[in-house]
C-alpha cells in the first residue's frame, strides 16, 4: 500500500513541473533544456532561506521569486536567439548552476546537500502527503488545460507554426514567451517545494542533467503541447521508472539500466513525432 | 491626407540596394496594384511595410504616425494586415481558432468593439463559406480556400490597410473570382489595399491605380490602363524590342 502512495506522490510532484515545461517545449517549441536549472536554483533559494529564517511562507516566496527571475531570463534569452543557440546556452546556464551549488560548499554543503528537510506540519504521513500532492496535482492539470484552451495556447502555437505570420495579426511575442515560461517557472516551484520535503533531502543529485532526459521523454511520448497525453506519459513512466527497480538485476546496473531504457524511449518516441517537435518554419 | 505616406524609402542587405528611393502616397479607400519583373522588390517592399524589415532610409507614415521603427505586432494592431504569399494560415489548427487567434490578438477596444468573438468566427467563416469546416483543421482546406480564410480574417480584425501578397497564386479560376469578389467587398468597405498580382487582367478589374517596380524603385505608375498600354512595361518584363 505504502509503495502505491509513494508511486502516486511521485507521479503528483513531477505533474506540475512537466506539464509547465510540456507549455514551454511541447506547445511554444522553443528548444529549451533549462527547466532543471530553474528548479535548482528555486530549490536552494527557498531551502537556503527556510535553513536561515524556519518560516516556510518566506521560504517559498523567495524561491518562488528566484524561479520567476531565472524563468524570465530564459524568457529574454528566448525572444534573441534562435532555437539551437537557445537549447546550447539553457545547457550552459543549467551546469553553471550546478557547478555553483556543487562548489560553494560553505553556502550549498555541496555534494553533500542540505539534510533534514522538515515537513509542513500536517503532511507528515505519508497518505497526506501523497493526497496533497494528488490534489495539487489535478488542480494543476486544470489550470494548464485552461491555459492551452485560453488565448496564451493559441497564441504559442501560432508563434511555434510561423512566427512571422503570427507577429503580422499582432501577437505580441514577448508577451506570449514571458508567459509561457512564468508559468513554466511556477509549475517549477511547486514540484520543489514539496519534493524535498517528501524525500527530506534537497541533494544535487536530483537535478543532474540527465533528469531532463525523464522530462522530454514524457512531453514528446505524450504528444508535445497535449495536457491529457502528458499526464497519461507521466503517470506511465514514472510507474515504469520505479518496476524497473525489481528487474533481477544487480543494484549498480539499475541506474544505467533505466537510462539506457529511457533513452531509447526517447529515440522511438523523437522520430515518431519528429514533424511535431521540430515543424518546419515557413520563411515570409 | 493620406493614409499610407511613403517617403525617400530604400533598403540595402548585405551592400546590394534593394529598395530605393521609393515615394508613394496611398489615399484612404485606394486599391493600388503593385506590379513588376521577379526580384524588383515588390515583396520587399510589403515586408518593409509590415515591419519585417527595418528600411535603411526613409520615413513611413500611416494615419500620421511615424510607423518606421514600429515591430510588426504593433503594425497589426494599428490597423496593417497583412495576406502572405505562402499561405499565412495556420495549417495545424482548426479554422475556427485560426480566425480566433487573430482576434484575440487585437487591442482590447477593438475586441469589445467585436462583442462575442465566437458570434464574430462564425460570421467570418460564413463570409467565405467555410463555416461547415469550423472544426477541420486548416491543413484540409485548398490553397484558395486558404486564402479566402487568410483574407476574411484579416478583413474581420478590422484592419485598414490591407498589404495581400499574390492573392491568386496557385489558385483555381474559380477562387480567382471569389477572391477579387472579397477584395472588391474590401473597397466598398473603404479599406485600402495594395496588392502584389501578376495576372494584369486581375489587377485591371480591381484596382484604382498600379504602381511597376523595377530593380527597386518605382518605374511607372498610372491608371490600370494607361499602365497596360504603356510600352515601357514590355520594356521591363521583356526587354528592349530589337526592331523598334
Amino acid at each position: 500500500m505504502n509503495y502505491l502512495l509513494h508511486i502516486l506522490t511521485m507521479i503528483g510532484l513531477s505533474i506540475p513541473n512537466i506539464l509547465g515545461y510540456n507549455l514551454i517545449f511541447g506547445r511554444g517549441k522553443f528548444l529549451h533544456f533549462g527547466p532543471i536549472a530553474t528548479s535548482l536554483f528555486s530549490s536552494y533559494a527557498m531551502f537556503l532561506t527556510l535553513r536561515e529564517t524556519g518560516n516556510y511562507l518566506s521560504a517559498f516566496f523567495v524561491g518562488l521569486l528566484a524561479s520567476l527571475l531565472l524563468s524570465s531570463f530564459f524568457a529574454w534569452l528566448a525572444l534573441r536567439l534562435e532555437s539551437d543557440a537557445l537549447g546550447i546556452l539553457t545547457i550552459a546556464m543549467h551546469l553553471a548552476l550546478l557547478s555553483v551549488v556543487l562548489n560553494w560548499s560553505s553556502l550549498t554543503r555541496g555534494a553533500l546537500g542540505l539534510p533534514q528537510i522538515p515537513r509542513i506540519t500536517g503532511m507528515l504521513s505519508l497518505p497526506v502527503f501523497a493526497s496533497v500532492s494528488i490534489v495539487i496535482a489535478l488542480l494543476w492539470i486544470f489550470f494548464m488545460v485552461r491555459v492551452h484552451r485560453s488565448w496564451l495556447g493559441r497564441e504559442l502555437s501560432a508563434l511555434a507554426e510561423n512566427r512571422a505570420h503570427a507577429e503580422a495579426l499582432g501577437i505580441n511575442r514577448a508577451r506570449v514567451t514571458l508567459s509561457a515560461f512564468l508559468i513554466g517557472g511556477l509549475g517549477a516551484t511547486i514540484t520543489n517545494t514539496l519534493y524535498p520535503q517528501y524525500i527530506g533531502l534537497l541533494h544535487p543529485n536530483d537535478y543532474q542533467f540527465s533528469n531532463l532526459i525523464f522530462f522530454i521523454l514524457c512531453v514528446v511520448a505524450g504528444g508535445p503541447g497535449s495536457v491529457r497525453g502528458v499526464v497519461i506519459s507521466i503517470v506511465l513512466l514514472t510507474s515504469l521508472q520505479e518496476l524497473i527497480r525489481f528487474l533481477p538485476l544487480p543494484l549498480g546496473l539499475i541506474g544505467p539500466m533505466r537510462l539506457l531504457f529511457f533513452g531509447l524511449i526517447l529515440i522511438i518516441a523523437v522520430y515518431i513525432r519528429r514533424k511535431e517537435i521540430f515543424p518546419m518554419q515557413r520563411s515570409v | 491626407m493620406s493614409l499610407l505616406s511613403i517617403k525617400s524609402l530604400s533598403l540595402t542587405l548585405g551592400g546590394q540596394p534593394i529598395l530605393r528611393g521609393i515615394d508613394l502616397e496611398v489615399e484612404k479607400g485606394e486599391v493600388i496594384g503593385v506590379i513588376g519583373p521577379n526580384g524588383s522588390g515588390k515583396t520587399t517592399l510589403f515586408n518593409v511595410l509590415s515591419g519585417f524589415l527595418k528600411p535603411t532610409h526613409g520615413k513611413i507614415h500611416f494615419k500620421q504616425t511615424d510607423m518606421t521603427g514600429m515591430a510588426a505586432s504593433e503594425r497589426a494592431r494599428i490597423g496593417i494586415g497583412r495576406v502572405f504569399q505562402n499561405f499565412g494560415v495556420f495549417r495545424e489548427m482548426t479554422l475556427e481558432e485560426n480566425v480566433l487567434v487573430a482576434l484575440e490578438a487585437l487591442p482590447k477596444e477593438q475586441r469589445l468593439v467585436l462583442g462575442d468573438l465566437k458570434k464574430a468566427v462564425h460570421s467570418t467563416l460564413k463570409l467565405v463559406h467555410l463555416e461547415d469546416h469550423a472544426k477541420k483543421k486548416a491543413n484540409s482546406l485548398s490553397g484558395g480556400q486558404m486564402r479566402l480564410l487568410e483574407i476574411a480574417r484579416t478583413l474581420v480584425s478590422g484592419k485598414e490597410l490591407f498589404l495581400l501578397d499574390e492573392p491568386t497564386a496557385g489558385v483555381s479560376p474559380k477562387m480567382t473570382g471569389q477572391i477579387a469578389d472579397l477584395i472588391l467587398t474590401l473597397k466598398k468597405e473603404g479599406k485600402t489595399v495594395l496588392i502584389i498580382e501578376h495576372d494584369l487582367p486581375f489587377i485591371q478589374k480591381i484596382c484604382d491605380r498600379v504602381i511597376v517596380l523595377d530593380v527597386g524603385e518605382i518605374a511607372l505608375q498610372g491608371k490600370p490602363d494607361d499602365v497596360r498600354h504603356n510600352g515601357k512595361l514590355k520594356e521591363l518584363y521583356f526587354g528592349a524590342d530589337p526592331t523598334d
